[in-house]
């Protein structure tokens, strides 16, 4: 097999499906792991018996990371010491442990617990609950407290062919939501605790959102920010629903798009100092981590960061960097971590997306008259045009089943609509970086990025008006 | 088939070994651990028994660091726990600044 790490990860997935769907006891799958794994390690003259008992081994090794994230609840998880029928009041001691986001005067984070206490009785726990806290409150990720309030399981699904939000949380380790009436029931501890690193990465996060929002204007530093840093909060429903109606709303979450585009500027920027090509190497992947911090770590940012990092390892083993499989290493790196992404919209898209272009693309190009693909001035949009198509034929099903909605509009949505998305967010990280280093270079920027995020809007009103440009579906 | 070398090998069979190794330990630590009693926090949220805290708690509260918080601990140790909150103006480091300044965060089981 050519590209082994494809194998894998298809059979690493396989394993995480079918543990989801059939109950298989924890043990007897560590024991046939186990087997295989004695099986691989046993010399062997023909290399059949070593691929199929690796095949096995990986298939085992996905479903037992699912039975252990989904299955195996610790004896001292926090779902397991609360009864929530009685909605009495519990006191919970623990970290902040993702960014908060203040929305319609309520603050909501994800907390990380270390102990509960109902009654008088305080005992040690572990695992993640949501927080919804009423009125805006300046916390930080890593700050520990002590927080007075009710707990409730998540809602379930209302219908049977409606998204649930009790199985969004579920797939997260969030088995509880705690809601905390009054900023009395808070009690702050310690504020530096939390991985130091992503401390850096938030704390850069906000000075960076706070140079968009000081030069630019609400709708303009909203869009941006989306596009740039990740946070979604700010942008207004309408323009949210209009980028859904016309299919381009990959371009205000960050992705393999937005990574790119990052990476390419952190690559240029390095060989500006003529560093040597392993340091710059080093910076370039710590740069990227720390950029991955930044944007909150979604899964797309993940899987292009990962598939950066791959191809960067290539260049420097000088191995010939292949698609297929830095797409396969972002999945098991993915899936390792919480193998409960498989079943998320997110990762889904994400991974389809680019497959779908890496796949369909040379294919749809193939078809094409060499007359017109190799004429200069045509070449350029069709194959934007070709790129288009190839991830909306792999997407359109994904979306009509999740989001009902069905937009033939898309595939000429980003053709305008990508490049003045790679304007935006070069322009704004020209904000950003002058906003903080140079104030006074911000005000050349900030125009550009006006007239951008408007053309941007405008373009997509446009779109969205043109007669069969989006179905809803039942 | 897998073409791969037989350092790749060694390399691929280590990292399943550990994953597999990793997830039986994992397991055993979810099955096997209970959870543990603490010093409960008071009603009044925030306040914090003297008598049962430990250091790390201690440390919490805004004007006692590492080496308040440790001879709060021996000076409890020794005198088999605080009869009042005023014993830990006896505490040295703790003057009658401080000790207005603290008191606030702890109450004594009764």
């Amino acid at each position: 097999m050519k590209r082994p790490l494809v194998s894998l990860a298809i059979v690493f997935s396989l394993g995480i499906l079918v543990a989801s769907r059939i109950k298989i006891p924890f043990m007897g799958l560590y024991f046939l792991a186990a087997l295989f794994l004695a099986l691989i390690l046993f010399p062997a003259k023909t290399g059949c018996r070593f691929s199929l008992s690796l095949l096995g081994l990986c298939f085992c090794l996905g479903a037992l990371f699912l039975k252990n994230a989904q299955g195996l609840l610790p004896q001292n998880h926090i779902s397991r010491m609360i009864y929530y029928k009685n909605s009495q009041l519990y006191l919970i001691r623990g970290m902040v442990s993702s960014e908060p986001e203040v929305k319609n005067n309520k603050t909501s984070f994800f907390f990380k617990t270390q102990s509960v206490q109902s009654a008088n009785l305080n005992r040690s726990c572990r695992g993640d609950i949501l927080v919804y806290l009423k009125g805006g409150s300046k916390l930080h990720y890593g700050e520990e407290l002590i927080l007075r309030g009710n707990l409730r399981r998540p809602f379930a699904r209302a219908g049977p062919r409606q998204m649930s939000y009790r199985d969004y949380l579920y797939r997260r380790n969030v088995y509880f939501i705690m809601r905390v009436e009054n900023s009395a029931d808070m009690f702050r501890l310690n504020r530096n605790k939390g991985f130091i690193l992503k401390r850096l990465a938030l704390w850069l996060k906000h000075k960076m959102e706070e140079a968009l929002f000081r030069y630019a204007s609400p709708l303009t530093a909203a869009i941006s920010a989306a596009m740039i840093l990740g946070e979604k909060t700010n942008i207004p429903w309408f323009v949210n629903d209009a980028m859904m109606k016309s299919g381009t709303l990959h371009i205000l979450v960050v992705s393999g798009f937005n990574v790119g585009i990052i990476s390419f500027i952190i690559v240029l920027f390095l060989k500006l100092f003529r560093l040597p090509r392993q340091l710059r190497f080093w910076l370039t992947v710590f740069l990227l981590v720390v950029y991955c911090l930044i944007t909150g770590a979604s899964t797309p940012c993940v899987r292009a960061t990962v598939m950066s990092v791959v191809f960067l390892f290539s260049f420097l083993l000088k191995r010939e960097p292949d698609i297929y499989s830095s797409l396969s290493a972002a999945a098991l790196f993915i899936l390792v971590i919480n193998p409960m992404q498989l079943f998320d919209i997110g990762f889904q898209l994400s991974f389809v997306s680019v497959l779908a272009i890496v796949y369909l693309y040379p294919k749809l190009k193939a078809r094409c008259p060499a007359a017109i693909t190799k004429v200069k001035p045509w070449q350029g949009i069709i194959n934007g045009g070709l790129v288009s198509l190839s991830a909306w034929l792999g997407t359109a099903g994904f979306i009509a089943c999740y989001f009902k909605i069905f937009s033939p509009v898309t595939v000429l949505a980003n053709l305008f609509i990508v490049p003045i998305a790679t304007l935006i967010t070069l322009c704004g990280l020209s904000l950003i970086v002058a906003g903080l280093v140079l104030p006074g270079l911000a005000y050349l920027f900030a125009p550009v990025c006006e007239l951008l995020v408007s053309a941007l809007v405008a373009v997509n009103t446009l779109l969205i008006k043109l007669p069969g440009a989006y179905l809803r579906l039942p | 088939m897998f073409t791969l070398t037989n350092q790749e090998r060694q390399v691929v069979a280590f990292l399943a070994a550990m994953a597999l190794v990793g997830l039986g330990a994992d397991f055993l630590i979810k099955k096997y651990i209970p959870a543990k009693s603490l010093a409960p926090f008071t009603q009044d949220l925030g306040k914090i028994d003297l008598n049962r805290a430990d250091k790390q708690l201690l440390m919490a509260v805004p004007g006692i660091g590492e080496k308040l918080a440790g001879r709060i601990i021996a000076y409890r140790q020794k005198q088999s726990g605080f009869q009042a909150l005023e014993e830990l103006k006896s505490i040295q480091g703790i003057t009658e600044y401080r000790y207005e300044k603290i008191k606030g965060a702890f109450f004594l089981r009764q």
